[in-house]
């Protein structure tokens, strides 16, 4: 690694910001509306072809939402301007944090280490055990 | 004869950066259809860029390597004939053709290759958006039996970089179609479009870098298909936007998995993506299948979004 590969890097930096800065200015992120019931449906029957939805809790901002499925919760969280879906089991959403509205859910992914949908109570009473 | 007069990649960057502006200044003003979000590009940005400081890192390995091979060649091929040149061409796209199918194919090199495919966008950044870990898997030494043939390991170098300038334009959604022509014989935007989507019946499709030839013979083609807009990522989109994360996520994945089940480590390492002892994830395969039969998704028990398989 030589002076003009840093000064090369330096360079692509600068650029690198530049660029950053032109996309967050030009507002052109996919338009996402916030989920309601029947979206958020239709994005689990997506995400989890075959799981069967017997209760679904959507996010107070529709930015996720968290369904139970037998013994798994499937849950659904708004990333950037897209989504990503993980599952669960049921119990490990049941225990989830819960504070000041913000429920945290460790999806145990690396990838997709938390999920954060705002509910205003949780767990639900009839579903919790 | 052995290092390259010019490096065609270092030359493109400028064409790069202007590009891309060029992209998302024409759609800001609604006359070019392509979608950027502030934190996916950078994302995209800054692993193209670690990804630069990375490969000079394993460089002089895979330069010792390619020299020495070279060194017990079969053949001298001039650099300076024509014919020459157009032999490494096909024989570097075919190269290509099968590092990419293995890329996707094998958990040991997907690992690697993940990460150009974990945005949920598709734009110029998106093709900037490459492996920090490429020198790790190995996947260079696919371009050995090139030296070992008697190519000059400069001219490898620069077919390399000129397939991959060619394959930077190819990532756009303002390109709808070219000419049909063209579309039969050279990778395009809309085949590298199927490529990047996370439908099912996009999975493992389209694998070419320069002429998409390779899929229609070896029956890895899927053309796009009106009735099914690209839906891009990952089968299991990445839920941060943490570059750390986004660069290792699937080498930690399978570090782990061989850690939890070491009597299946083989298939952990070298199985298809989701890939699982037990049967409880799905393979892009088993993904196909089922989408693709009468039943459809119906009474799957497995788990489509199962613990680790993020393939597209």
């Amino acid at each position: 690694m030589n002076d003009e590969f840093f000064i090369q890097l330096a360079f692509s930096a600068a650029a690198v910001g530049a660029l950053i800065a032109l996309a967050a200015w030009a507002k052109i992120a996919k338009p996402v509306a916030p989920l309601d019931e029947y979206k958020a449906r239709a994005m689990l029957a997506e995400e989890f072809p075959g799981r069967t939805v017997e209760a679904v809790w959507i996010a107070s901002d529709g930015c996720g939402a968290l369904a139970k499925s037998g013994a798994l919760a499937l849950v659904i969280c708004r990333v950037g301007d897209g989504f990503a879906a993980r599952q669960i089991p049921w119990g490990q959403a049941v225990s989830a944090t819960f504070k000041n509205g913000r429920l945290s859910v460790n999806l145990g992914d690396i990838a997709a280490p938390t999920a954060v949908i705002s509910l205003p109570s949780w767990p639900p009473q009839d579903l919790a055990a | 004869m052995i290092k390259p007069e010019f490096d065609p990649v270092a030359l493109a960057t400028p064409f790069f950066i202007l590009t891309i502006i060029l992209e998302i200044v024409l759609a800001r003003f609604r006359k070019a259809d392509a979608r950027y979000e502030a934190k996916d590009t950078a994302v995209s940005l800054a692993m193209g860029l670690g990804s630069s400081v990375a490969g000079v890192i394993t460089a002089g390995v895979v330069f010792a390597a390619t020299i020495w091979v070279y060194e017990h060649r079969l053949f001298t091929i001039p650099m300076t004939a024509i014919w020459a040149w157009v032999l490494i061409f096909l024989l570097e796209d075919l190269t290509y053709y099968w590092f990419h199918r293995l890329s996707h194919e094998r958990r040991f090199w997907w690992v690697a290759h993940v990460n150009h495919h974990s945005s949920q966008h598709y734009n110029l950044s998106t093709a900037l958006r490459q492996t920090w870990t490429g020198g790790v898997a190995g996947t260079w030494a696919l371009w050995l039996p090139l030296a070992f043939f008697g190519f000059p390991p400069a001219m490898i170098a620069i077919q390399k970089g000129i397939s991959l300038v060619y394959q930077y334009w190819i990532h756009t959604e303002a390109i709808r179609r070219m000419p049909r022509w063209f579309e039969a014989i050279f990778n395009t935007p809309s085949h590298h479009r199927v490529h990047h989507a996370r439908n099912p019946v996009y999975l493992d499709r389209n694998y070419a870098g320069i002429l998409i030839v390779w899929d229609r013979l070896f029956g890895t083609f899927q053309a796009e298909l009106d009735a099914e807009p690209c839906r891009y990522g990952l089968v299991k989109n990445l839920g941060t936007f943490n570059i750390l994360r986004v660069a290792f996520h699937e080498w930690i994945a399978t570090f782990q998995d061989v850690v939890r089940h070491p009597r299946y480590a083989l298939g952990y390492i070298f199985g298809p993506p989701g890939w699982s002892h037990d049967g409880s994830r799905e393979t892009s395969a088993m993904i196909k299948a089922r989408a693709l039969s009468p039943a459809g998704a119906a009474g799957s028990d497995r788990s489509p979004a199962g613990p680790r398989e993020s393939h597209a």
